[in-house]
This record gives structure tokens, sequence and C-alpha cells, in this order.
């Protein structure tokens, strides 16, 4: 049998469990993070929603129903837990902007304008409104961008097409992380004499180094350049799972990949190790407490069947949003299927409710009555729920101890 | 084969080193899960893009769903490599073990043709890249070497693997001494090639024959209490993964049971309070490359545990980048610049961290990432060694 001793395991290596798990590597704790694979984070756009609803999060928080998760959260942690993520990516290079009070909006892959609060810096200078002009630079072969989508809703932008000499996302961006080819690339550029008042890419401007790409771009052309998001493979939102991976290493976390969690060991009332399948000796991680962080169904943490909703790890009571005919709305693209409500419903310290162990904390998007489609609440809700288990957990390890 | 479970999120596509610098190899979702559902056993296999996988197996540790493109591509490979004649290059790639046997008896001839001009001539009309230089042969090499029995109650049979053997017997060396000194008795079980190059060059059935022989050879020492250890993260993920996977080995269970990596092991000896090491200090900055093959093998990251306990050892992990050489892929002439440009990423990383030494467990990274970085790059067992005051003689 190979046992390993943690403090802590969190289970999950999206935004929440990678910020829980940072926040109590921080405070010398032993942190192992366990993952099947790579998050949700890194199919998304990289930008963090905090609350879409009002042009200012915090405010709209307040505005959302009291059962939401989000409420069980102080203002003064959102705020801290924002603050600290922008540290982190500022300090890991790869910064963030936006504050916690003014919602901005990022240009999407259709020229839609979608509302986000903290932004990666590439697509800082993204357009406020319809009216400013653009001029769109798009790749020969690249498939899923399309420039035509923007121009259709947007007046008075252009485009222009690059021969990158490779037609994939992941391939493109990596050329960028030449210099020879990122030197050749500005002279092509230069020579458009662009008129239009910004410049606009697809997110393919380098795999590490985009934030400092951008501001070379920004510089030689002196017009404000920026990245519009893609669809997956989505670059920023792989830089903002790479940067939030090194933030959490740097703290002294230990990360174990393709290790899902097929079952677990418990006591009354503690849960005391989680084990995995191998082809050799039954692979198991004890701990003195667990954080649960492995999000909602695309991301591991729920699985609907026929008649209900199960957690996968621990089997966790579920909160099931009424019977199977309501979980859907006849129209697909509504931000109000009633599965979105589904999840686990925790106490103000994250705990969730009617279970006994004491020693599992859960957050982010497993979390009951998120409704993060309609509410736009996303990554901020995984950094804020992520702070007050990662709290929590401290405080219950230091009554242990 | 669990293909149907594919989503198409494409995550697997983010992490492929292939997919990034050569155009021709369309990714693993599209050569695992996509084409799985149009390949049939009635047809000849066709996809001879199938090849360009170098088996690095970061697209299973990255997917969600828990597919695994590589083994669906491995499967594949070996089909292709059954319905095709084999290029020279495959040929002697597969059969390395047998030419490094002649390597090592003729070490100074060997070592001297293979530098010459006209040896670098007949390695390209073959196939072969030379973009790195081949490691050289030792002629002592580590099968010659002794057991060391002191009647201890912890017994191992040490897996070295062809490159420990044929190439850096001196590592080989300093492990026995290093497990002597924590009261564990060594023995250097009869042993053949663990099957992985026979495997990554599509010979299927040589792989399984070396499989066997070194099944039976290992079940032998773990019927008499031994355990067995390895310490190239490649022969290990083999022994463990695909001896009762592809390989259908027998014996496969038993040997994954009773397999350890070095550093684990010692890690268990630790934990069971049987040995208490005194680690002295290793004034070094590190950058630690994480071979793919240890990421593979789930068993998280030991050595950088082991080496968290030398006082002023600055130990940075890297397992981002393939370094793209893969064993045998990238020596051969059609990947070597994918292999380069694969390498070149890795090192820009590396150079990032402002580290001195590169460690890595596994041989092929070690030369590939010391060839394109001009930096020493070394093995965590020698760090430890380094640390413990074990020398190559000692």
């Amino acid at each position: 049998m190979s046992v390993t001793e943690y403090d802590v395991v969190i289970i999950g290596a999206g935004v929440t469990g990678l910020t829980a798990g940072a926040l109590l590597a921080e405070r010398s704790l032993k942190v192992a993070l366990v993952t099947r694979g790579e998050p949700t984070a890194c199919l998304s756009t990289g930008c963090v929603d905090v609350c879409s609803h009002n042009d200012n999060p915090i405010l709209g928080i307040r505005e959302l129903p009291p059962e939401h998760p989000f409420r069980l959260v102080s203002e003064k942690t959102v705020r801290e837990s924002l603050d600290y993520f922008q540290a982190a990516m500022k300090d890991i290079g790869v910064p963030y902007i936006g504050s916690c009070e003014k919602n901005r909006s990022v240009i999407s892959a259709l020229g839609t304008l979608k509302v986000s609060c903290l932004v990666p810096s590439t697509m800082e200078a993204a357009p406020q409104d319809t009216d400013e002009s653009i001029h769109i630079i798009t790749f020969q072969g690249l498939k899923d961008f399309y420039p035509g989508y923007i121009l259709s809703r947007r007046k008075s932008t252009g485009f222009s097409v690059y021969d990158a000499g490779v037609d994939s996302t992941m391939s493109i961006a990596a050329r960028f992380e030449e210099k020879d080819f990122l030197e050749k690339f500005i002279i092509w550029l230069e020579k458009l004499n662009i008129n239009e008042t910004k410049i606009a890419f697809p997110a393919v401007l380098g795999l590490e180094s985009a934030a400092k790409i951008v501001n070379t771009l920004t510089t030689i052309m002196e017009k404000p350049v920026f990245e519009i998001p893609t669809i997956p493979p989505s670059m920023p939102g792989r830089r903002l799972f790479n940067a939030l991976k090194k933030n959490f290493r740097k703290k002294g976390g230990a990360i174990y990949w393709a290790w899902p969690v097929a079952g677990i060991e418990k006591s009354d009332n503690l849960i005391e190790a989680v084990t995995t399948h191998s082809p050799g000796r039954p692979n198991s991680i004890n701990a003195k407490a667990f954080i649960l962080g492995t999000g909602s169904f695309v991301g591991g943490g729920l699985t609907a069947t026929r008649e209900t909703i199960v957690e996968n790890v621990f089997n966790l009571p579920v909160h099931v949003p009424g019977t199977r005919e309501t979980w859907f709305d006849n129209d697909y693209f509504s931000l109000n299927h009633g599965i979105g409500k589904a999840g686990i419903i925790v106490d103000q310290s994250m705990r969730p409710v009617n279970v006994p162990w004491k020693n599992i904390f859960v957050c982010g998007g497993i979390l009951a009555e998120t409704e993060i489609l309609k509410n736009g609440c996303g990554h901020g809700l995984a950094l804020a729920t992520a702070h007050v288990a990662a709290q929590s957990c401290a405080e219950y390890l230091s009554h242990e101890l | 084969m669990n293909y149907e479970h594919c989503i198409r999120c494409t995550i697997c596509v983010e992490n492929c080193p292939i997919f990034r610098v050569n155009t021709e190899f369309p990714g693993p979702k599209q050569a695992g899960p996509d084409a799985q559902r149009f390949r049939s056993d009635r047809e000849k296999a066709q996809d001879d893009w199938v090849l360009l996988c170098s088996q690095c197996k970061r697209c299973e540790m990255a997917c969600p769903c828990g597919v695994e493109p590589a083994q669906i591509i491995l499967q594949e490979q070996q089909r292709y490599g059954k319905e095709h004649p084999q290029t020279p290059a495959n040929l002697l790639f597969a059969n390395n073990y047998y030419l490094s046997v002649l390597g090592s008896l003729t070490a100074p001839l060997a070592n001297f043709i293979a530098s010459t001009k006209m040896g670098e001539r007949v390695f390209q009309a073959m196939g072969i890249s030379t973009h790195v230089a081949f490691p050289q042969f030792r002629f002592r090499t580590m099968s010659k070497e002794k057991k060391s029995l002191n009647r201890s109650i912890k017994k191992v049979a040490f897996f070295y693997g062809c490159f420990i053997n044929f190439y850096r017997p001196d590592i080989g060396r300093k492990i026995v001494h290093m497990l002597a000194g924590l009261n564990v008795d060594v023995v250097l079980p009869r042993q053949w090639c663990c099957g992985l190059p026979a495997l990554g060059n599509g010979n299927l059935s040589l792989a399984r024959y070396f499989a066997q022989k070194n099944a039976e050879s290992l079940s032998n020492y773990i019927d008499a209490g031994y355990d067995v250890i390895y310490s190239c993260t490649s022969c290990g993920l083999c022994l463990l993964h695909d001896y009762t996977g592809i390989l259908e080995i027998p014996a496969g269970k038993k040997i994954a049971e009773n397999c350890y990596n070095l550093h684990e092991y010692i890690i268990k000896l630790i934990n069971e309070g049987y040995v208490k090491p005194e680690f002295a200090e290793v004034p070094r900055k590190l950058a630690y490359h994480i071979p793919c093959h240890l990421r593979a093998l789930n068993i998280g990251y030991p050595a950088q545990k082991l080496m968290a306990m030398i006082p002023r050892l600055k130990c940075e992990i890297l397992d981002d980048a393939c370094c793209g050489l893969s064993g045998t892929y990238g020596f051969k002439k059609e990947n070597s610049f994918s292999s380069i440009q694969i390498g070149r990423h890795a090192v820009s990383l590396i150079k990032q961290t402002g580290a001195e030494n590169i460690v890595a467990d596994c041989g092929s990274c070690r030369i590939q990432l010391s060839s394109l970085s001009d930096m020493p790059a070394l093995d965590p067992a020698e760090i430890l060694c380094e640390s413990l005051g074990i020398t190559d003689q000692k």
C-alpha cells in the first residue's frame, strides 16, 4: 500500500482547487491536490466574471437570491479574494486588470460584448462599445475564428489575414514564442498601414509571454492592441490555469495528475483518505482535511442519472432542483435551465449540510443555487468561496493540531 | 478503449507537444478517439501519421474524461507496424538492446566509429538523426556488477534498465551503494530491455518477448521476498502499465504490485521508520524537468520530496513541457525537426528559472536537454548521493 500523509487534500485542479490550495500551502500546511485531468478553466475565456447582472458586481451580489452561495461570503472576503488573485497573477506574469466595483466588456469571437469583471491584460484595450473602429488580424486556415461574424455586427471594422505556416490555435501561439517569427510578423503588420483605431487578434499571441507580446505590438504599432477570446482550445484559459498552477507550486503544494478519486476511507465523523486505481498497489492519500472543488457537470463533480443527481467523490447529498421535467427549459439557449441550481448546499464555513463529516469543505461550481450562466459569476464565485473554504479549513486544523 | 467518452473538449490537443510543431500530425483527439470510430480490423491500417505520436502520454494525463488517446494510438501503431514493412531505423531501435550489448562489448571501437564522419553518414543513410550526440557505450556495464548482501530485512531486485547498464553504469553503482547505506540488500537480477523501445517502434511481438523474459526473472525474486525497484521512469511505466496492459503478461499484476520507483521506495523506508538518512547540504539551484513518463506513473514526484529534505537545495518543478526526444523517437530523421522544436521550448522554460543544473529521472530527457541547453543534466539519484556522500567507488 502506498500511503502518503498530508494536512489537506484538494480534489480538483480548477480555479477553486488551485486557489484554496495556494492559500493553505501559504500557511505552511502540507497540501496535495489530486485531479482526474485538466480543468474546465482551460476551456474558459480566462476572464473572471464576478456578477454580470449589475454594472457594479459588488452591488450585483447583494441582489442575488438569499440562497445563492455568494451570499454566504462577506463583501470583505469577495474583495480580498479578487485582490489576492490580481496580486498573484501579476507576480506570475499574467496580469489581470479590472475592479470589483465596475464591470467591463470584452469582445467575443461572434462580435458581441461579453461582460466580465477581471480580464487578462491582453484584453484590456477591447472596445467598451460597438462604435470604436477596429482592425482584425486573423490567420490563414485558423478554424473557429471568422472575422465575418464580428464584421457583421460592427461598423468600421476591417481585417487582414497572415499566413503563419501553421493553422491551429496551439501551433500559432507556439510560433509567437519564437523571436524570429515575431520579428517577421511585426514587419508584415507594419506594412499594412492600418487606419482603424485599434487592432484585434484572436487569442493566439503566445503561450507564456502573451502579456509581453501584446505590449510589444502596442508600442510598435502605436495603437491599442487586444485579444479576442476564442472557443476551445482557448489560450487565455490555459494561461490562467498555468499561472494558478505555478502559484500553487510556488507556495509549496504538490499536484497528482490523472488521479481520479476511486474510493474514500472514512470514520464516523471524519474523512480519512482518498484512493485511486492503480495497476499495482492501492494508491491512497491520507489527510486531516479535504476540500472538494470538482466543479459541476462538465468539470466532473456531478453526474445526472435518469432520476437524480449524484456527487461523484464523497457521494454527498445533492440539492436536486425538482423532477427531471423541470431541469431543462424548452429553449436550448435559455439561461434559466433548472439544472443550473443543482449542487451541494453548504453552511457559512463551506461545510456541506446534513453530512456527519466535519473535515470536508466544498467550494466553487459544485455548490447549489449558483446558476453560473444566468448570473455570470463563474471564476469569481470560485475565488471567493475558495477563500472561505481555505479559511474554515485552516481554522479547523488549528483546533485539531 | 473508452473512446466514446470523449467530449471533444480539445484539452488533449492543447497538451500534445507534437501537434504544436508538426502540422502532419492531426493531434491526439483526431488520431485517437475520433479516428478510432472508423477503424476496423477487417481493413488494413492506413494512417501512417499514427507513427508521429511519441507516446509521451501527456494527453492521457490531461483528459478530464478518462479517455486514453495515447493508448488508442499505441494499439494502432502496433497494427500499422505489423502490416507494413519496417524501416531500418525502426528495426534498429526496436532491437536497441542487442545492439547495445554488442556496442558495450566493443565499447572503445563502437564509440569511435559512431563519432566519425563515416559513422554519421551511415546513421543518416539509415534514417537516423544525429542532432544530439549518442550516449557513449561503457565496457564495464551494470550487469557485471556485484550484488550487495548484508542480511538486511529489506531486499530489493534492481531493474536498472538499458540506459544505466550500457551508458551510465556509474549512476547504477551509486544507487546500489546508496541502498546498501540505507540497510537494503540489493541484487541485480538477470534482465533484458523492458520492451518499451520495441513497442515504440511498432514491434509488439519483440516487446512481448522481452517482457516475458523479464517477468520470469523478476517473478522469481518477488516470490523470494524481494521488492523490485526501477530508476528509469520509462522502464517503470512499461513494467507497471504495459506488462498488465497491451503486452498481456500473466505475471504482470504481480510485478506491478511489487514494483517501486527508487525514490518512492526510499520515502517508504523513511515513513516506516526503517531508516533516517542524514542529508548534508547541497548548495545547488536545480530545474527539475519532470519526464513525461514519471507524470504518467501516477505516483506524484517522489524524487522532489526527497530533494526537499536536502538543506540549501533549491529545486523548481517544470512539468508543462516534454523534452521532445522521447527515447528513440527524436533519433529518427523524420522526427528530428519536431524533436528539436519541442526541446527548445522546454529549454526556454528551464532557462527562465535561472537554475544552474537540470535534473531529470530519464536518461534520454537528460541527453536532449543538456545538448540543447549546454547545461549539465543530472539524475536526482546523483543529487541524493552527493548529499549522502556516496561515490561511484565506495
